[in-house]
């Protein structure tokens, strides 16, 4: 067939990926439009409500949260991706040479090592805490103490 | 001669000056004011000793001075002088002796004000002594900074935009001398093989007609990107906007040095780098130039007249007598080309003294219109003479400086006029001969309206005449003048030879033309070039000219 | 399975300015965490020391040959190395102001020092590697650790605008760099950029590279801060504190420039498409950047569009080293470069000296009168600023020049003459700064400027050193660059598109 040559030729090996997005799509498509068309419409106020079944919801949907459960999770996406690579990691070390097991042994520790350097900075400045905010500390902040006033008030009197 | 000589004392005196008022704390004024002084004699004297080793029977570069600087690039610390910069090297120098004196009377930010004039001194002698067109670039740019500067800080009260015009204006036209000036090298090293920005190998190679057989077309093209950074510099018409305006907010100090020899410099860029290095665009470019010249003699006359202003109308004056030097230049013969470099000079000296006469006065009154002076005759005597001579100059007045520039410029002009050489008819001398007149007329305007009638200023009742420093300091540029107008040799003389060459170089044919790195050859008084003499050059004699050449004076 | 294979050759000493850069900022970090209660000195001399021991690496590797290592993740090239140089260099002079800069302003986070080391450190990585995976790993560590300097100053709502436009706009930009590394990928199977060229080199353009390519471009000509992606660049160099300005406007251009030339020059046989392309677009650089820069009141978002303008004469001696190969080398853009990085970092050193007491004024009238107040660092800013014109005898001026002669030696005058129009404009506004900070009296209400700290001082002569001395001894400088050779970029140059064809004006 002429145009089964032409798809062929354009998607080549993706074809049969192309064939099941387009199923997809069309039954997805169907089932939606078919329950819109054929579906009975009664709408009541209970009905429309954001929870049909559960607790009335109270209060603005958009609120802001304190930026502390963006700090929690960005540490916990950390420590995923650390599991990630351990994981794969240790499933090649098992059936590796020894030489292989020395040198990425060597990789992984200092990894971990650094690893270990943030972690004990994330608690050092309170990231952890939830009530403590990490402000800078106030000695910083003065300029150098003048070593004076004690002579000069001597030498004053 | 290689190594650093006594041109390199010459710029290094200012600089370590500079460097010495960095070391002084800002409150001893006193002590800054004449450490200033010091380098500023120190510097004169260098340039006297330049001159009594300076020998006025070559064309040749002199004292020449070479050191390996920027290797890769090609650039190399070049200093040589000859007889087109030998005198504005001392003018230089003696106008900062004169410029620092006054500055006396500046009150704040004294340091800074003495430290920027010693740089923009050492700038300026750089141009003037520099071989190598990037050393040049290099020091006619660096010169920009310290004199805005200048305007900026102690100037007037329109000096923001003053300031920011005279950069932007100077600065926007000579970047483009920049890319002339790597497309000239460029040519060089296709014809040469090796890169230099020297400009007497660039210009033995101009001289055979080499370089500009490759790429003809361009000559005129690159001519002009030079020439534009030349012609605001001086200013010629168009461009001059910027110099009025400049003048007026500059201090006194600056406007003596502005007026004195930075303008210099663009007629000396068209001397050293023009002539010699687009000798075909420089004909083709003689008429264009000298009608430009001739509408800023008038042009510059016809708007001095109007100024209620002093210095404003000094300032226009200045933008008249550079169309002489530049109308003197292009008329391409011997005494028109000598005529434009002695203007250069009796305009450095003569406009430089009415300026400072302009801040002495100004020191008094606080004021440069018109409309608050008059009958100051009586106030102050002897300012009133010295004004009236060096206003004299300024007009042309036989037996003082400015008549001698002026009168050879035109001269030369009638004489390239009648032959209708470089295709110069006889209308443009006539003009210009006109501005002579309206110089007069709108110099004594000021004359009669500062001096002369009543005295309409309750402030003027109180004015003191010049103490006896101040008449030194104008005496000394007084007797330049007079020397100038009564016997011109003196300074003629030593020009003669590097002047007849510059003419040579840009109107003889490919191949006989003379060039600056043929040691020892000579050009006689008939303009014909010779060879390599055994004996001691001879030495010049204004006397002895050939026809072409008028001796003034003696 | 086999994976002895997976063990590369490692050549700790092509890394070793790297690894020593990344150590000094964790022991920097590790000192903050052991005494968070007292002053950041130590931190500092720490950095300091260790970005010391990392140029002094760099230098001693400069005369050797160039070669990779790790698998090819790694290049060891003299090109890497001068940039690297500049990189370490600049992020020194910066921390030499920072401490008493951030102090005026209450924010003297120690973590301001690891995380500008860790930038250092991935601005390292760009340049040193033709692989673009190394590539992209040193652009993110760039970039992240930028995102956090930028927001800073955390009370101040434009530190925060900055850091948010910085942060959206960059990893956007860098979104579009990944999707052109996967597209170049897909195409040439591979992201070693010498094997891309062969790859690229040997077949016809095909539309899934050229525009692979083209996303590449776009991503590090965002970091470069080129027209049309330039928009961040004034209100992220406005908002950041101006220590982190600085550091900023020095290391992440130079990385980026080295990447995008490694980069140019593998896509080197697709020239006919983005080589005009990339004319234009320096072109544009130039001219927008400088023509906004006229009409700026605050002298940081001044500084931020001449630093585009920067960006756009940077490009045109790339183009030029590209186009002529054998005759035009890079040695203009990096000598470009080191001047750059000397003249910016040094004017705003003396910037920050308008932080005061948790107030900073940048606006043209805050500076007003610093020459009674500073006049060493008014008078540095001088000089700076005339060196960003191009005033001789400065480094400024040297670099145009070396840039005019390559466009000119390359065929490609007409951008030499567009250059030097734009660098007439540009006198204008750096004039505006040199009339508010050394020639104008101090306005009615007082100004309030930071007490020059010594070590700013010292900041302000390193540069000023940097700047006349790499005029004065221009000559040995680009001697000691040698070629900086990335070896010759593959195919053939096309013409300028406004090429003035001279006779015999080449050989």
């Amino acid at each position: 067939m002429l145009g089964r040559g032409i798809f062929q030729a354009v998607f080549g090996e993706f074809l049969p990926i192309l064939l099941l997005m387009l199923v997809a799509a069309v039954v997805a498509g169907a089932m939606v439009t078919l329950s819109w068309v054929l579906g009975p419409k009664k709408d009541t106020p209970y009905k429309s409500s954001t929870y049909e079944c559960g607790v009335t919801p109270v209060g603005n949907a958009i609120e802001r949260f304190p930026i502390k459960f963006y700090l929690v999770a960005i540490l916990f996406v950390l420590f995923d991706i650390e599991v990630v690579f351990l994981w794969s990691w240790i499933t090649v070390f098992k059936g590796a040479t020894i030489q292989y097991q020395v040198f990425s042994g060597v990789a992984v520790g200092i990894y971990l090592v650094l690893w270990i350097i943030g972690d004990a900075y994330v608690i050092k400045v309170g990231a952890l805490e939830w009530d403590e905010e990490p402000q800078v500390a106030p000695e910083k902040l003065l300029p150098t103490p003048v070593e004076a006033p004690t002579i000069a008030a001597g030498s004053h009197s | 001669m290689s190594g650093f000589g006594i041109l390199t004392a010459q710029i290094a005196i200012p600089l370590a000056g500079a460097f010495a008022l960095m070391l002084v704390p800002n409150q001893y004024t006193k002590a800054i004011q004449w450490i200033a002084m010091l380098f500023s004699i120190a510097s004169f004297a260098a340039s006297l000793a330049i001159l009594t080793r300076f020998s006025g029977g070559t064309y040749q570069m002199q004292m020449t001075e070479a050191v390996s600087w920027i290797e890769p690039l090609g650039i190399h610390y070049r200093l040589g002088i000859d007889g087109i910069s030998l005198w504005l090297v001392v003018l230089t120098t003696f106008l900062n002796i004169i410029a620092v004196w006054f500055s006396f009377y500046v009150k704040s930010r004294v340091k800074t004000f003495f430290v920027m004039v010693m740089v923009l001194l050492a700038a300026m002698l750089g141009v003037f002594l520099s071989l190598d067109l990037i050393l040049f670039y290099a020091f006619f740019e660096a010169s920009l900074i310290p004199m805005a500067v200048m305007i900026w800080v102690w100037g007037g009260s329109k000096r923001n935009y003053a300031a920011l015009k005279f950069f932007v204006y100077t600065f926007g036209a000579s970047i483009f001398m920049l890319l002339g000036i790597l497309t000239v090298a460029a040519l060089h090293r296709n014809l040469t093989g090796n890169l230099t920005f020297d400009l007497v190998s660039i210009q033995k190679s101009v001289a055979s007609g080499a370089l500009w057989a490759q790429a003809p077309h361009l000559q005129a093209l690159l001519f002009w990107s030079f020439a534009v950074a030349f012609m605001v510099k001086c200013p010629v018409f168009p461009f001059h906007t910027w110099l009025p305006d400049a003048h007026t907010e500059a201090p006194t100090a600056g406007s003596v040095i502005l007026a004195g020899v930075l303008l210099k410099m663009g007629t000396y860029g068209f001397l050293r780098i023009c002539l010699p290095l687009f000798p075909e665009a420089t004909v083709q470019a003689a008429l264009p130039m000298t009608v430009l010249a001739v509408i800023g003699i008038l042009y510059g006359a016809a708007v001095a007249a109007m100024q209620p202003d002093l210095k404003r109308l000094v300032a226009y004056s200045s933008v008249a007598h550079m169309g002489f030097v530049v109308l003197g230049i292009f008329s391409l013969n011997h005494i028109g080309i000598v005529g434009g470099a002695y203007q250069q000079l009796s305009h450095g000296v003569s406009t430089g003294a009415l300026f400072l006469l302009i801040g002495l006065l100004y020191e008094r009154i606080h004021t440069r219109l018109f409309a608050d002076m008059g009958g100051l005759k009586a106030k102050m005597p002897v300012f009133a003479a010295l004004y009236l001579v060096l206003m004299l100059s300024s007009v042309g007045l036989p037996g003082l400086n400015g008549f001698i520039g002026e009168f050879m410029a035109t001269l030369g002009a009638f004489q390239s006029g009648i032959e209708g050489a470089y295709g110069l008819n006889l209308l443009l001398p006539i003009l210009a001969a006109c501005g002579v007149v309206l110089a007069a007329v709108y110099l004594l305007w000021m004359f009669l309206k500062v001096f002369y009638g009543p005295v309409t200023n309750p402030l003027l009742h109180r004015l003191k005449d010049l103490k006896t420093h101040e008449v030194v300091m104008v005496g000394l540029l007084l007797i330049a003048a007079v020397w100038g107008g009564l016997y011109p040799q003196t300074f003629l003389a030593p020009m003669d030879r590097s002047l007849a060459a510059a003419r040579l170089m840009a109107t003889s044919a490919p191949g006989e033309r003379p060039s600056w790195a043929d040691s020892g050859v000579q050009i006689a008084e008939d303009g014909t070039l010779f060879g390599p003499s055994e004996g001691p050059l001879p030495e010049f004699v204004i006397e002895s000219s050939s026809p072409s050449t008028v001796g003034v004076g003696r | 399975m086999n994976v002895n294979a997976l063990i590369p050759t490692v050549d700790w000493r092509a890394l070793a300015p790297f690894t020593i850069v990344v150590c000094t900022g964790i022991v920097a970090l590790i000192i903050e965490m052991l005494r968070p209660r007292r002053n950041n000195n130590l931190v500092v001399g720490v950095s300091l020391f260790g970005l010391l021991v990392a140029g002094w690496s760099l230098f001693g590797m400069l005369g050797g040959p160039s070669d990779e290592s790790f698998a090819g993740m790694i290049l060891n090239d003299r090109f890497g190395q001068i940039l690297q140089l500049v990189m370490v260099g600049s992020c020194a002079v910066c921390f030499l102001f920072s401490e008493p800069y951030l102090r005026e302003k209450r924010i003297p986070f120690a973590e301001f020092y690891p995380l500008a080391l860790w930038s250092t450190a991935g601005g390292m990585l760009m340049v040193s590697s033709k692989h673009l995976l190394m590539v992209f790993l040193g652009l993110e560590l760039l970039s992240i650790s930028l995102y956090c300097l930028a927001g800073m100053s955390r009370y101040e709502s434009k530190s925060e605008e900055s850091a948010l436009k910085y942060f959206l706009l960059g990893s956007f930009a860098s979104a579009f760099l990944l999707m052109g590394i996967a597209f170049i990928y897909g195409e040439t199977a591979s992201l070693h950029l010498g094997r891309i060229s062969e790859v690229l080199g040997a077949a016809s353009a095909s539309p899934l590279s050229t525009i692979g390519a083209a996303m590449v471009l776009v991503g590090l000509g965002f970091k470069l801060a080129l027209v049309p992606f330039h928009q961040w660049t004034p209100d992220v160099y406005q908002g950041a504190p101006t220590n982190v300005t600085a550091f900023m406007a020095a290391v992440s251009k130079v990385a980026a420039l080295g990447a995008l030339v490694r980069f140019l020059w593998a896509i080197g046989t697709l020239d006919t498409v983005w080589f005009p392309l990339m004319w234009w677009v320096a072109v544009a650089t130039m001219t927008v950047g400088n023509l906004a820069a006229l009409v700026q009141n605050d002298v940081k978002r001044t500084l931020g569009y001449s630093s585009i303008a920067h960006a756009g004469y940077l490009l045109v001696g790339v183009l030029a080293a590209f186009s002529a190969p054998g005759r035009v080398s890079l040695d203009a853009t990096a000598f470009y470069l080191i001047s750059y990085a000397a003249m910016t970092i040094g004017a705003f050193a003396v910037i920050s000296l308008t932080a005061s007491g948790q107030h900073e004024g940048t606006r043209f009238y805050d500076v007003r009168g610093l020459w009674k107040r500073a006049p060493w660092a008014a008078g540095c800013l001088v000089v700076f600023l005339c060196s960003l014109i191009g005033i001789p005898i400065t480094s400024g001026f040297f670099g145009k020049l070396l840039i005019f002669q390559a466009a000119f030696d390359a065929g490609l005058p007409a951008l030499a003459v567009l250059l030097a129009v734009n660098s007439a404009i540009s006198t204008y506004y750096y004039l505006g700064i040199i009339q508010a900070a050394f020639v104008t009296e101090e306005g009615a209400v007082a100004p309030r400027f930071g007490k020059p700290s010594a070590s700013l001082n010292l900041a302000c002569a390193v540069c000023l050193a940097g700047v006349l001395g790499a005029g004065l001894f221009a000559g040995p400088l680009i001697r000691g660059m040698g070629t900086a050779e990335v070896g010759p970029p593959v195919g053939v140059p096309v013409q300028d598109p406004l090429t003035i064809h001279t006779k015999n004006t080449s050989d």
